[in-house]
């Protein structure tokens, strides 16, 4: 037999050594591919929500308790339901340096047609929205009618089916792009579908709290002009509009932003910890195993096997482990974040977008080397040790 | 410990996880009005199935002689668990829905692992009785 099966031979002649080797390696890799992996949905979730939403105030009722349920409402579809007069919108677009203002209107729906769940419908104004429209226009360019609707994409409702929303019956025309946020389990519709549809959720018992009986709006969506400072144009329109919030857009990412740091940091620490803990057990294991080894590596070297050639030994042994552990790891991780991405989603309660199939190989891959290059820096430490001793000794010693 | 042992200990453990997560920590949920759909079914066929799992692998420990039969068996269990949350007995349409987000791909890599083991324990059997 050549020694060029050695390594192989050795690991498959001790099969609870070499398990115990590849399962280290295995959950060094799983970490760090598994973190990684939740860490750059996160980011690719909060880019993806920042590009849905390009206004810089959003204003809306004081009883929508400032951000908090609206924020909710955006990044974890939590149904919610707060309305002000119609005539707000046209104070908002007489505000100095105010560029573009465009309403929205909500509404919980009771119950969607499979599920015990409600589903949050908003209605847009096709003429005037520069927030949504764009991202129902990657998938449908008509501009939605009368009774039509285009809904996220956890919607389960496809094109051309019907959905049915407080017993009036509305027509899916679009199925819209991931965000990884609470806007892809919402239905969208125009303001004439909307008001229909507020006048069934009214004959339904479910009141809009409103008795000024005019046309009612949620929130209204601002993009300041250019040159004009949003937190002027924001206190003036706090300052002069009643029983309304007017909130930046950026703080609301802001906040969002630092969850999402903080949870990175939370990440790399683990991280971390488990790398740095792995790789002194990887140190302590290889040391008791050339340890317990070393009349058999005294053999060798006996036999003619030269340092250098030892050392190749034992670097094949450490890299065929490393190689498995790494893989498996991989694997496990994938198999715990993939299939459950909707789940960490909800748990997390922030935008989460899988990375691209290139960005997600890259992670992999350079997960695997940098697993193998710990495995080997250990290996190669052990190496070094074994090389310092006298083969002689060692078998005169162990007789 | 014989090595063919192994797999139908892997067997029992993931059954066992099967039946009681399927009532359990994995298991649908029940709709705000106390109601229930398809997925709760789905979860009871669950149960049936991890129970039959977990027997034929205590029988494949205790009864040597049949083990490779017994394993052989396990397959075709584990990819009627497989099939049973969503192919066989509908789910809940929202991807939203506990029974789609947790229920299905748990149950999807516990059967898949159950029938894996199956498979490397028929094999190591019938390398035994050459």
């Amino acid at each position: 037999m050549g020694r060029a099966h050695l390594p192989v031979k050795n690991l498959l002649r001790k099969p609870g050594r070499t398990a115990a080797l590849v399962l280290l390696t295995a959950l060094l890799a799983a970490s760090v591919f598994g973190g990684s992996v939740v860490v750059g949905s996160l980011r690719r979730g909060l880019e993806s929500l920042e590009a849905r939403l390009g206004a810089d105030i959003i204003v809306m009722p004081a009883e929508a308790e400032s951000k908090v349920s609206f924020k909710n409402l955006l990044l974890q579809g939590t149904t919610g339901a707060f309305y002000m007069d119609a005539s707000v919108l046209d104070a908002v677009r007489g505000a100095q340096g105010v560029e573009i203002a465009a309403p929205q209107t909500f509404l919980a729906s009771l119950k969607a047609d499979c599920c015990a769940i409600k589903v949050q419908i908003i209605g847009i104004d096709p003429g005037a929205d520069f927030t949504v429209k764009p991202w129902i226009e990657e998938s449908y360019s008509r501009g939605l009618g009368d009774m039509e609707v285009a809904v996220g994409c956890k919607v389960t409702a496809g094109v051309g089916e019907t959905l049915k929303i407080y017993e009036q019956y509305t027509h899916v025309v679009a199925k819209l792009a991931e965000t990884g946020t609470g806007l892809d389990t919402a239905v969208y519709c125009n303001m004439d579908t909307m008001k229909k549809l507020l006048a069934a959720a009214e004959a339904k018992g479910v009141t809009h709290r409103l008795t000024s009986g005019s046309d009612v709006i949620s929130a209204v969506y601002v993009k300041v002009k250019d040159g004009a400072d949003p937190a002027q144009v924001n206190n003036w329109l706090n300052g002069h509009i009643r029983k309304v919030t007017a909130v930046r857009a950026r703080s609301m990412f802001t906040d969002v932003s630092d969850s999402l740091s903080g949870i990175a940091r939370a990440a790399r620490v683990l991280i971390g910890a488990v790398w740095a803990l792995a790789l002194v057990i990887l140190l302590v294991a290889f040391a008791m195993m050339i340890r317990e080894r070393r009349r058999e590596f005294a053999v060798l070297r006996l036999l003619g096997v030269s340092r250098r050639g030892l050392r190749d030994e034992i670097l094949a042994e450490t890299a065929l482990c490393g190689l498995a552990g790494a893989l498996i790891g991989v694997g496990v991780a994938a198999l715990g974040v993939f299939p459950f991405t909707t789940l960490i989603e909800t748990q997390i309660g922030l935008p989460y977008l899988t990375p691209a199939p290139g960005t997600l190989l890259t992670l992999a891959g350079g997960t695997v080397l940098a697993t193998l290059a710990v495995g080997l820096l250990a290996g190669a430490w052990a190496a070094a040790r074994l090389s310092r001793t006298d083969p002689g000794a060692t078998l005169r010693e162990g007789a | 410990m014989k090595r063919t042992c192994i797999p139908a200990i892997i067997v029992l453990v993931l059954s066992l996880i099967v039946a009681v997560g399927s009532q359990t920590f994995l298991g649908a949920c029940v709709h705000e009005d106390g109601s229930f759909g398809a997925c709760h079914w789905a979860c009871r066929a669950i149960l049936g199935e991890g129970a039959l799992l977990a027997a034929l692998a205590v029988l494949a420990l205790v009864l040597k002689r049949e083990r490779a039969g017994l394993y052989l068996a396990m397959i075709p269990a584990s990819a009627l668990g497989l099939l049973t949350p969503g192919a066989l007995i509908a789910l809940c349409k929202m991807p939203t829905m506990r029974c789609r987000m947790l229920t299905r791909p748990a149950m999807t890599i516990l059967f898949a692992l159950a029938l894996l083991a199956a498979l490397v324990g028929w094999l190591l059997s019938r390398r035994g009785e050459k």
